[in-house]
């Protein structure tokens, strides 16, 4: 009995100096419906449990690593041959990375299909997809940072892609590259986008997108809502919390698993002046986008084939962004056609994907 | 002896199993993470060196040698014979240097001194210097760590 | 949601993981084959990570035994926890509704 007074003497001195009573009131008291789509709210936490993951990994992966043009590629090979265990960090944070932006994919779709992102929450999803676009250039930079043959010819290939837009696009090349060419200052550039200038945009990004969350408290899919009856709820601390447990210690184990059986391999140091190697490919999560590069011609019409991809893939993302305030009547037949489009989107991209690797 | 009434409560028991598990679960984690954040000394076992650079050394002379990342220190006695010791302080870890003239070992960075033999005489050391084994091996001189650890 | 079909819904997210966790090796594999077979003697220079020996394989098997083992027994404790605090919950609930 003593125990329990000292835990309740020390909460009530922090309590009176910080007033952290109110969030774990807030906590308890936040509530999540439960209904046949309640699946998708795990999704959230799982992306939060995985960039945990990839700080942690990376904390101890910048102990040994050396971002410089000499010491890249060997300081990656001495953290998977002479670090104890080095293998392995680096496995998980290779995999994490994966199964980060595979969840976000996953989040993302199931926003769009069940229209989470109507009013009031138009801010929440356009925060989210600057997330997105965050992650992906995690996994953009964090790629080149072995600094083998692979990584330097996918990142030739990427940063070259904003050249095509008019304008504009030369300077955003020059600006990812440091110069004109990829050399040892991209390299040292995209480490400190990596684990300095978009970490802390991330955090400032997911600061807002929580908040807003919280705020607003959990959405209802569409039909749920029109029907006016009363949903189950449960509150958030404990009972969802101890769900998301579960659910997070499955999560682990399997990337667990994964990283042990599967770890990636490290090629030799790049070359520059080397012919690019064969069977160049990006990271999964950029193949559909890299197929469509492909199959656009070189020239249609009096354009450059590639500026047109760009700028389509561009007005895509555009439209994407506005999405919440495009499908302002989501119950109406509007509203059907873009829960539609989603399905198509799974479809293409799968597609994309898989024919780019035949 | 049975108890009449349980020592606690069957919340406080499945709190405790709970936390007891995610603790050792959560330790077993931390396991590999310190071990590739705390990786094991970089001392070598022995250090081979060829003879034919020391034997013509003066007494009373010393020449450095790498004991792995550290300085090393090999002293002609007045007798011929030879010693080695790692050139490093025992009170701060400032690499020392040898004084011929005073026949002592000095150490710049607190004015630490040790005698020819290392033993500490002056200053703030704690320690004498830390002596390796030496032999000479035909054309080899070999130095390894004292007290065949 | 029923036990049953939350059982069905984590094996269902499981084997889905797993499935695109084999694709994604299945490209890697593609990929690496594509590259031994046109530059063979760099596959020398690749560095393949692993278990050094027998005592760090078994180490390593253990371990991730042990994560499962751990996993599962966590698991175990959660759900009874969580049936304790969803009876709490129903039980706060048909209280105030009495009220």
């Amino acid at each position: 009995m003593k125990e329990k007074n000292v835990k309740k003497d020390i909460r009530s001195w922090l309590d009176e100096r910080s007033g952290l009573s109110a969030v774990f009131r807030f906590l308890r008291e936040k509530k999540i419906p439960q209904h046949k789509h309640s699946l998708w709210y795990y999704t959230g936490s799982a992306i939060l449990l995985f960039f945990g993951i990839q700080v942690i990994t990376g904390f101890m992966l910048v102990f040994y690593y050396s971002p410089t043009l000499e010491e890249a590629n060997s300081s990656v090979a001495r953290i998977m041959t002479e670090v104890p265990l080095g293998w392995i960090i680096r496995s998980v944070h290779s995999w994490s990375a994966s199964f980060m932006i595979a969840f976000v994919f996953i989040h993302l779709l199931s926003i769009w299909i069940t229209k989470a992102y109507r009013k009031p929450r138009e801010l929440t999803w356009m925060s989210g997809v600057f997330l997105l676009i965050l992650s992906l250039l995690f996994g953009f930079t964090g790629y080149l940072l072995p600094w083998d043959d692979l990584s330097l010819s996918a990142t030739k290939v990427g940063t070259d892609i904003p050249r095509s837009i008019p304008v504009l696009g030369v300077w955003v090349t020059k600006f990812l590259r440091g110069g004109e060419d990829v050399t040892g200052d991209t390299l040292t550039r995209f480490f400190g986008f990596h684990v300095c200038i978009l970490p802390l945009f991330l955090l400032a990004l997911l600061v807002v997108h929580v908040y807003l969350i919280q705020k607003q408290g959990m959405s209802l899919p569409l039909d749920l809502e029109r029907k006016e009856e009363k949903v189950k709820e449960l509150p958030f601390w404990p009972n969802f919390v101890y769900r998301e447990m579960i659910v997070w210690l499955v999560l682990i184990g399997i990337l667990f698993t994964v990283s042990i059986f599967f770890p990636p391999s490290l090629d030799k140091a790049a070359d520059l002046m080397a012919p690019a190697p064969e069977g160049i490919k990006p990271e999964w999560y950029f193949l559909f986008l890299f197929q469509m590069l492909k199959i656009f011609p070189a020239k249609i019409l009096f354009m450059n084939g590639d500026t047109l991809a760009v700028l389509l893939i561009l007005l895509g993302g555009i439209a994407f962004f506005f999405l919440p305030l495009i499908d302002n009547k989501p119950a109406e037949r509007k509203g059907k056609i873009i829960t539609v489009i989603a399905y198509l989107f799974i479809i293409y991209v799968v597609g994309m994907s898989v024919w780019s690797l035949l | 002896m049975k108890l009449r009434h349980s020592l606690f409560t069957r919340r406080q028991f499945l709190n405790g199993l709970l936390g007891g598990w995610l603790g050792a679960f959560a330790a077993s984690l931390l396991f590999p993470i310190l071990k590739f954040i705390f990786p094991p000394t970089r001392e070598p076992d022995e250090v081979i060196l060829p003879f034919a650079d020391f034997q013509d050394m003066e007494p009373n002379t010393v020449k450095n040698f790498a004991w792995g990342s550290k300085p090393g220190i090999v002293k002609r006695n007045d007798d011929g014979s030879y010693t080695a010791f790692v050139a490093v302080c025992t009170h701060l870890d400032c690499n020392v240097t040898y004084l011929p003239d005073q026949r002592k070992f000095f150490c710049a960075c607190h004015e630490g001194w040790y005698d020819e033999n290392g033993i500490h005489i002056a200053g703030p050391p704690p320690r004498p210097l830390r002596r390796l084994n030496l032999s000479i091996e035909g054309e080899n001189l070999i130095i390894k760590r004292e007290g065949g650890e | 949601m029923t036990a049953k079909k939350k059982c069905m819904a984590l094996f269902l997210l499981i084997v889905l993981l797993h499935s695109f966790v084999l694709l994604k090796i299945d490209f890697a594999q593609q990929a690496e084959q594509e590259k031994t077979e046109t530059t063979q003697e760099e596959v020398s220079e690749k560095i393949v990570p692993g278990p050094q020996g027998i005592k760090e394989s078994t180490g390593i098997y253990v371990f991730i035994t042990w994560v499962w083992l751990a996993i599962l027994v966590l698991v175990y404790f959660l759900r009874l926890k969580i049936k304790e605090v969803d009876r709490l919950l129903e039980i706060r609930f048909l209280s105030e509704k009495k009220k």
